[in-house]
């Protein structure tokens, strides 16, 4: 059968940028892990040309799960001196494949939900059901590691109920308004509080917006282009209603889709440019508090040592590099350590962790070696797939070391009193 | 460039040698052998499976092997090195697959895949030396000793991709060996299993005997394969000064190139970008801020000693702008510094972006007849109706003329390699070689007869014979042999053959 127009095909100019020269093969966490090549980002762009040139069968068994072992951390492209665009072309091959297979159960089921709000509410009320009573925490000590991760990751979550505080601010740098999101409204409240706080010391007037949904990210991963773009839409239009200067976002994932919704929407008349416009609003909450500063915090006796691992979709995707760094430089109230790898993957990758566990897992292991390595007591990265993944690790491996995000120990510092302005 | 019609005469001896079995032994046999010692995961048989170990780094040449197999320890690849013995199976060994001449394309034989093999075994921080398997990337070995103050010196352009074995097989170079050194002056120490599974260790025959480890390195994997090897370190310098000189013609580059090895100083690093090629780094991720308007750029690096660097830097600049330099940069910092490299060692990538595809080249000429050298490439380009980039190891006289292309393109495809038999030509014909650091491989095998007479071939053989008389370790490559077995396993390097004869 030709893929003769396939989204794949119409991505094919990314392809023949790739001279094969090998340079993105030690920046994959999946060839690292697996040691063949046709799970590496020059494998897969291969095979990605071998479908379209009809040299190997859209079925193939062994060319899908390639295609489907990989992450799509695009720490590749960081790599890559041809700028081969390998995340858009992984997603058009998903999309292209996905129209002749259908995804897993677990994945459809994942995505479905993800894009009914009433489901997404009934579910993370649910877990957070399962986390407040100790449920998640109970599971995973007594399952088996394998069965044990998810509720591990859920367990991983909990935070220690701090007293509330009303932060500062003069608003003088512009409006911001928060892309609540699904997992980090959901699960990781104190994070999102903790972000309009600390916006807030830094300068942001934030305000809210309604009407928002799932950005659509773990959709378009998936090759699920059409459900993406549905909530890309209703995104753009529920913050074409708020005035706010930017959309501010705290998960690194969400925020390299919300970047990329021009990309996503280029092909329709009617919302190609309103996409391209909110895209442009979009910041990562590390981009704003770095342009602030940010105001750093009072040191304290007792410095925690802190070690920073870069999300993929900040560091690679969003080429967000330094401004975690930066805010993390201002914390005078711990200690930063450095951690070897820190821009290789986790293993998260949004759902990849439940489709695909057994990579996840070996992608993982190097990851929580380099941690204890490290000799830090807190993870601090950007992301809530990675907040999890690294999270559920340490706690499966009963280590005295949490993932936070780095905006919730700045705002634990704030929280001790601000430094005088 | 036209081969010699028929075998030299002084193949002789290798038409009279026993004759060998020309077919490949029964690939699913040998792959269920193989799978029994490595796993069913590391041996991969599926034509679609080995679509991606058709190639290496170098664009435009692709073989099929017929199996491929990848051993996870020292002793599964002697394993499978006597089971390959046993088998009388040809095979090539490949690290990770970023060489330049199609030297780990195996042709219709087994493929050994040694990336698997990434253990840094030890570091002995105060002999300065460590010892690591064949599939430790050359950049993490640096990585690794770099606590220690200590790097690992040669340093190609792919060194953040490429093995420490691949680099031994291709006595790799890099920019920063004009003053340090290629990588044949960094090993100490061999352990290798022969091809018919012997294990031995070469050392340089420093305590006597003769030298067998400088035979074995270049030998792109006609000899043997590494189990395990030790490398020399080499201490950080106490500081680095890394200048940027551009200038309005090429010529006045290379003549500064010239002035400055003449006026006695010995840069870490000397390396010309011409404006195509800066054009393409300028457009890439990678931009390094060299000026776009430049007909060429010199990077240039002193480093040593903090006390007299700044003079050698000053010297330096006097002599760039002797030769005409418009402006001569100093890298104020670290970061700066890493721009300036970053952008020469990703130029090869970068001219990806420029066309589908890319013609690569490497030669090594007089560096005083550079100059001339260039211009002549330019006016050959032109006459093709080609644009060549060039970015090379001006200092060691090592050119890499690269040309982006359509290949879909036949027209195209027919210029750019008349353009490339042409620049190649020339440069034997100024009194260099063919090769400086990519190595022979496949790519470059029509142009042995032209570099080399019967007799030397005849002799390059003979050494062969000694580490591999079965002639079974990366078959058809290097040497044009049209007697031997291989020549029999290796219908490529027949049909390539064949083709420079029709040239």
């Amino acid at each position: 059968m030709s893929l003769a127009g396939s989204p794949l095909d119409r991505a094919r100019a990314g392809l023949d940028a790739c001279v094969h020269c090998g340079f993105c093969l030690p920046a994959c966490p999946t060839y690292l892990a697996l040691e063949d090549e046709n799970d590496s980002p020059r494998g897969r762009l291969l095979l990605m040309g071998a479908l379209l040139d009809g040299t190997v069968e859209r079925d193939d068994p062994l060319v899908r799960d390639h295609l489907d072992k990989c992450l799509g951390c695009r720490g590749c492209e960081t790599a890559c001196p041809s700028g081969v665009p390998y995340g858009h072309l992984l997603e058009a091959t998903r999309e292209t494949l996905v129209a002749t297979r259908p995804l897993p159960w677990v994945a459809r089921l994942v995505l479905a939900i993800f894009a009914r709000p009433f489901l997404l509410r009934v579910a993370l009320l649910k877990a957070r059901l399962a986390r407040g009573s100790g449920l998640a925490a109970l599971l995973a000590r007594v399952l088996p590691r394998r069965v044990a991760m998810p509720f591990a990751m859920l367990a991983s979550t909990r935070r220690e109920s701090r007293p509330a505080w009303t932060p500062a601010g003069d608003g003088e740098r512009g409006t911001a308004t928060l892309l609540t999101g699904c997992v980090m409204e959901g699960l990781f409240t104190d994070v999102n509080r903790a972000t309009e706080r600390t916006l807030t010391v830094n300068g942001w007037r934030m305000t809210a917006t309604n009407g928002q949904r799932c950005c659509g990210a773990l959709h378009a991963h998936a090759g699920e282009a059409d459900a993406a773009r549905a909530l890309a839409r209703a995104n753009i239009a529920a913050f074409e209603a708020s005035a706010a200067d930017v959309v501010v976002v705290n998960s690194a994932g969400c925020g390299a889709m919300c970047k990329e919704y021009g990309h996503l929407l280029q092909h329709d008349p009617a919302w190609a440019e309103r996409a391209v416009r909110f895209a442009a609003r979009v910041r990562d909450v590390h981009e704003l508090l770095a342009a602030a500063g940010p105001r750093p915090t009072l040191a304290s006796g007792e410095r925690a040592r802190v070690a920073y691992d870069a999300p993929c979709h900040l560091q690679h995707a969003q080429r967000v590099v330094d401004p975690p760094r930066a805010v993390l430089a201002a914390l005078g109230h711990v200690v930063l350590v450095p951690l070897a790898d820190a821009d290789q993957c986790c293993g998260s990758a949004g759902i990849f962790n439940l489709v695909q566990p057994d990579v996840a897992e070996r992608v993982l292991a190097p990851k929580l070696a380099r941690i204890a390595e490290s000799g830090a007591a807190v993870v601090a990265t950007g992301n809530p797939g990675c907040l999890m993944q690294i999270g559920g690790g340490l706690t499966l491996e009963k280590r005295a070391v949490v993932a936070r995000h780095p905006v919730e120990l700045l705002d634990e510092g704030y929280a001790r009193g601000a430094p005088p302005r | 460039m036209p081969l010699a019609s028929g075998p030299p005469s002084s193949f002789r001896r290798l038409r009279d040698a026993p004759s060998f079995p020309r077919v490949n032994p029964d690939a699913p046999a040998l792959a269920a052998t193989l799978a029994r010692i490595v796993g069913a995961r590391h041996v991969l048989t599926r034509a679609s499976s080995l679509l991606v170990y058709r190639s290496d780094g170098l664009p435009g040449l692709e073989r099929q092997p017929a199996l491929a197999v990848f051993p996870g320890s020292r002793e599964e690849l002697v394993a499978v090195m006597r089971a390959l013995a046993e088998a009388e199976a040809p095979f090539v060994a490949r690290g990770a697959g970023t060489g330049l001449s199609g030297g780990a394309l195996a042709d219709g034989v087994t493929l050994l895949g040694l990336h698997r093999l990434k253990r840094i075994i030890a570091v002995d921080a105060e002999a300065r030396t460590a010892t690591v398997e064949p599939g430790v990337v050359n950049a993490s070995l640096s990585r690794a000793v770099a606590p220690h103050g200590l790097h690992y010196a040669p340093d190609p352009s792919s060194q953040t991709a490429c093995t420490i074995g691949g680099n031994i097989a291709e006595n790799a170079g890099g920019p920063h060996c004009l003053k340090y050194g290629v990588t044949l002056n960094h090993v100490v120490r061999a352990t290798v299993v022969l091809p018919d599974g012997t294990l031995t260790t070469l050392d340089r025959g420093d305590e006597g005997g003769y030298d067998l480890l400088g035979a074995f390195v270049g030998s792109e994997g006609c000899f043997g394969v590494v189990v395990d090897v030790t490398v020399r370190l080499t201490r950080d310098p106490e500081r680095v000064i890394t200048l940027l000189a551009d200038f309005t013609s090429v010529r006045a580059a290379a003549d500064a190139t010239s002035r400055i090895v003449a006026a006695g100083i010995l840069p870490a690093a000397l390396e010309l970008m011409d404006q195509a090629t800066i054009e393409a780094v300028e457009s890439s991720i990678y931009a390094a801020g060299y000026p776009r308007d430049a007909a060429a750029v010199l990077l240039i690096e002193v480093d040593g000693a903090a006390a007299g660097l700044e003079d050698d830097a000053r010297a330096v600049e006097a002599e760039c702008r002797g030769a005409g330099a418009r402006e001569v940069r100093i890298a104020h910092d670290a970061a700066e510094r890493a721009r300036l490299w970053q952008g020469r060692k990703k130029a090869f990538g970068a001219m990806g972006r420029v066309a589908p595809h890319l013609a690569v080249q490497d030669a090594v000429v007089p560096r005083t007849r550079l100059a001339d050298l260039l211009d002549e490439i330019r006016r050959i380009g032109e006459r093709h109706g080609v644009r060549v980039c060039n970015v090379f190891h001006a200092g060691d006289g090592n050119l890499h003329p690269n040309i982006p292309y359509d290949a879909n393109d036949p027209d195209a495809s027919r210029r750019v390699h008349g353009a490339m038999r042409e620049i190649m030509t020339r440069c034997i014909a100024e009194g260099g070689t063919i090769t400086g650091e990519h190595g022979v491989g496949l790519d470059k095998l029509p142009y042995m007869d032209a570099l080399f007479t019967a007799d030397t071939l005849d002799a390059m053989c003979t050494l062969r014979d000694v580490f591999d008389p079965s002639r079974r370790a990366n078959p058809g490559k290097v040497v044009p042999v049209r007697a031997c077995r291989e020549w029999h396993a290796a219908p490529a390097a027949r049909a390539l053959a064949r083709e420079a004869v029709a040239r």
